[in-house]
């Protein structure tokens, strides 16, 4: 007989109430566990689709404004391309150190040219890259493109008066409508969107690009060191991220895990403050039972030991247990939250072992104190 | 011989919104090694409150109590449990076993917080309890036991540090007669083994088990009898 299976014997005697104490930790490790364990998915998955959204680097000619004038005469301005961007510089950016962080890098070009007999901007780009570059076009018509089709801008359509199956002539040549785009409200609903090997062409520009759109898959990488590297890959193009869409990626993701931590935060608060009331109301209950052992000897840090360890067993198992059931709710509940390769994480698992036995011996603390300092008198007073 | 348990001029104030209730008035008396000494009084004489005094369990308002050479109102709180381990052995009126452990566990109890071999501790707690006649029943639970057989396994619970001075308050009070005696021939034998024994009743029959009688009424001693000399044997009763 030792403090640790005194301890022991008295929690299974009483049986309901050390299922009640560990019963706050259980749930607030079980709800720690689970939603730790499913935001730290979701900002996988949610950095996943928001990666597949679109590109958030865009890779354009340096320019430089140049003013004209004779004399006192202005004749205004003209911005000015250091070097030009061609087919080949994809290669290029392809071989920068990061580039397997690089999910697509997608080529553009923009002419304008006559449809029709209406002058249009048409903008060229891989058809096979439509549904990857541009996902949130919606398409009346084929959602495809190939050579010798054309998507067009709501309002291009409108103005052409056409619509998809039928035809435009441009630059002497035969283009089928493929499909229109509903309305976007963005510059796209004037143009003519067609292979960039048809714009080159009719641009009369081979291998002419004039930016390309980068997709980075930017989890855990700097979108910066990509910027910088795509710089030194291409020294006469201006690179540059789109920061609102990294802005928002991790504002995002970050307020996901803000709300877990802050719900977890809120049940183990309740998990500590039921093992504060449970063991202090025991406390109370015991009292006969303490007075006894003041009485054959114990000091008071046995009495506190003797507390301490009990509540440390019941926090322990509950932990442990509470533990095990918030990886089996994350796992079974990760599809809810459109998690589509579900994962057991452990870390989560582990703090949340260590939290709760933490919390339970430190909601132990106030209780055992007041054990331990019932004096022999009070005690003996019940015997 | 030197006293073992020496008291002077004990007193014991309880108070509470101004009302104020004497307990002990100024007790001043010895108790020699190897005596058997039975208290008696009415209800409310303070004969618990001296014994609980006696145990180290309450610190008196005023006087000294000195047990063993210790000076009690000079230990601190971790010196008096310690007193309370090694030099008194409790028995309660009410046995007050732990009823979750078995007869072998309770009396293992004190030794708890002890760095004691586990094997060292059972083996000890089984001989008291064969030395009180429980051989057999060591892993039975309190509710399994009768009151005798409780008080049995509260006694050797009160040996377990092998104590110089027993305290038993009303130990037969919740036993039946036969039972009852049983227990006091048990206390006689331990006293015979050279235990100092203060016993609190109101059962004036234990009497002539014992060495010497006091007798308290309203905190104060107003009888104490030598009965014979502590090295006689018992009496035959």
């Amino acid at each position: 007989m030792n403090i640790r299976k005194l301890a022991w014997k008295n929690l299974l005697r009483r049986r309901s109430r050390a299922v009640f104490t560990g019963l706050g930790i259980f749930l607030g490790i079980a709800t720690f566990v689970a939603i730790s364990s499913i935001t730290s998915q979701m900002e996988g998955a949610v950095q996943d689709q928001l990666d597949r959204f679109g590109a958030n680097i865009v890779v354009s000619p340096r320019t430089e404004q140049v003013s004209l004038g004779f004399g006192d005469i202005a004749l205004g301005g003209t911005e000015v391309a250091h070097s030009r961007l061609t087919m080949a510089d994809k290669e290029r950016i392809a071989s920068i150190h990061h580039k397997d962080r690089i999910r697509s890098i997608v080529p553009f070009l923009m002419t304008a040219a006559d449809a029709s007999g209406k002058n249009l901007v048409w903008l060229g780009l891989p058809g096979v890259d439509v549904a990857s570059a541009r996902p949130w076009w919606k398409i009346r018509g084929e959602a495809t493109l190939t050579r010798g089709e054309v998507l067009l801008g709501a309002e291009a359509a409108a103005l052409l008066d056409t619509g998809p199956g039928r035809n435009l002539t441009a630059g002497n040549r035969l283009y089928r409508v493929a499909g229109v785009l509903q309305p976007t409200g963005e510059k796209e609903d004037g143009m003519v969107i067609a292979d960039i090997a048809d714009v080159q062409a009719l641009a009369k520009k081979p291998g002419a690009v004039t930016y390309f759109e980068v997709a980075a898959l930017c989890k855990d990488c700097p979108v910066e060191d990509i910027v910088a590297q795509i710089g030194q890959a291409l020294p006469g193009a201006r690179v540059s991220a789109i920061r609102q869409v990294v802005e928002s990626r991790k504002a995002a993701v970050d307020q996901l895990r803000r709300l877990g931590f802050g719900v977890s935060a809120i049940v183990l608060l309740i998990g500590g403050l039921m093992v504060l009331v449970t063991v202090m109301g025991g406390v109370q209950e015991r009292t006969r039972e303490i007075g006894v052992l003041r009485a054959v000897g114990f000091r008071k840090r046995s009495i506190f030991s003797l507390l301490f360890w009990e509540t440390g067993w019941v926090s322990l198992l509950s932990s442990l247990l509470g533990a095990g059931t918030g990886i089996a709710v994350a796992y079974l509940t990760s599809p809810v939250f459109g998690i589509e390769h579900p994962s057991v994480a452990f870390f989560p698992a582990i703090l949340g072992a260590i939290a709760g036995l933490s919390l339970g011996l430190l909601g132990a603390i106030p209780p055992a104190r007041r054990a331990a300092a019932l004096s022999p008198t009070e005690a003996i007073r019940s015997l | 011989m030197e006293p073992i348990i020496h008291l002077k001029d004990v007193s014991m104030v309880f108070g509470c919104n101004g009302t104020r209730t004497t307990a002990l008035a100024g007790i001043s008396f010895d108790i020699r090694r190897g005596e058997y000494v039975v208290i008696t009084g009415e209800s409310g004489s303070g004969k618990s409150t001296l014994l609980t005094i006696l145990g180290g369990l309450q610190v008196p308002t005023e006087g000294a109590v000195r047990i063993g050479g210790a000076e009690l109102s000079a230990l601190p709180a971790d010196g008096l449990a310690d007193f309370r381990r090694e030099t008194i052995g409790f028995v309660f009126q009410s046995y007050h076993l732990l009823p979750y452990l078995t007869a072998r566990e309770n009396v293992m109890v004190p030794m708890s917080p002890a760095r004691v071999p586990p094997r060292e501790k059972e083996g000890r707690a089984d001989d008291l309890l064969a030395s009180v006649g429980l051989a057999g029943k060591e892993d039975r639970l309190p509710s399994q036991l009768s009151g005798g057989e409780s008080q049995r396994v509260a006694i050797a619970r009160a040996l377990i540090h092998d104590p110089p001075v027993l305290l038993a308050d009303e130990p037969t009070g919740n036993l039946d007669s036969a039972t009852g005696e049983q227990i006091l021939d048990l206390f006689s034998s331990l006293h015979a083994r050279g235990k100092t024994v203060l016993m609190v009743t109101h059962n004036p029959s234990i009497i002539a088990r014992a060495t010497r009688s006091a007798r308290l009424r309203d905190g104060r001693v107003v009888e104490d009898r030598l009965l014979r000399s502590p090295s006689a044997k018992p009496m035959a009763v």
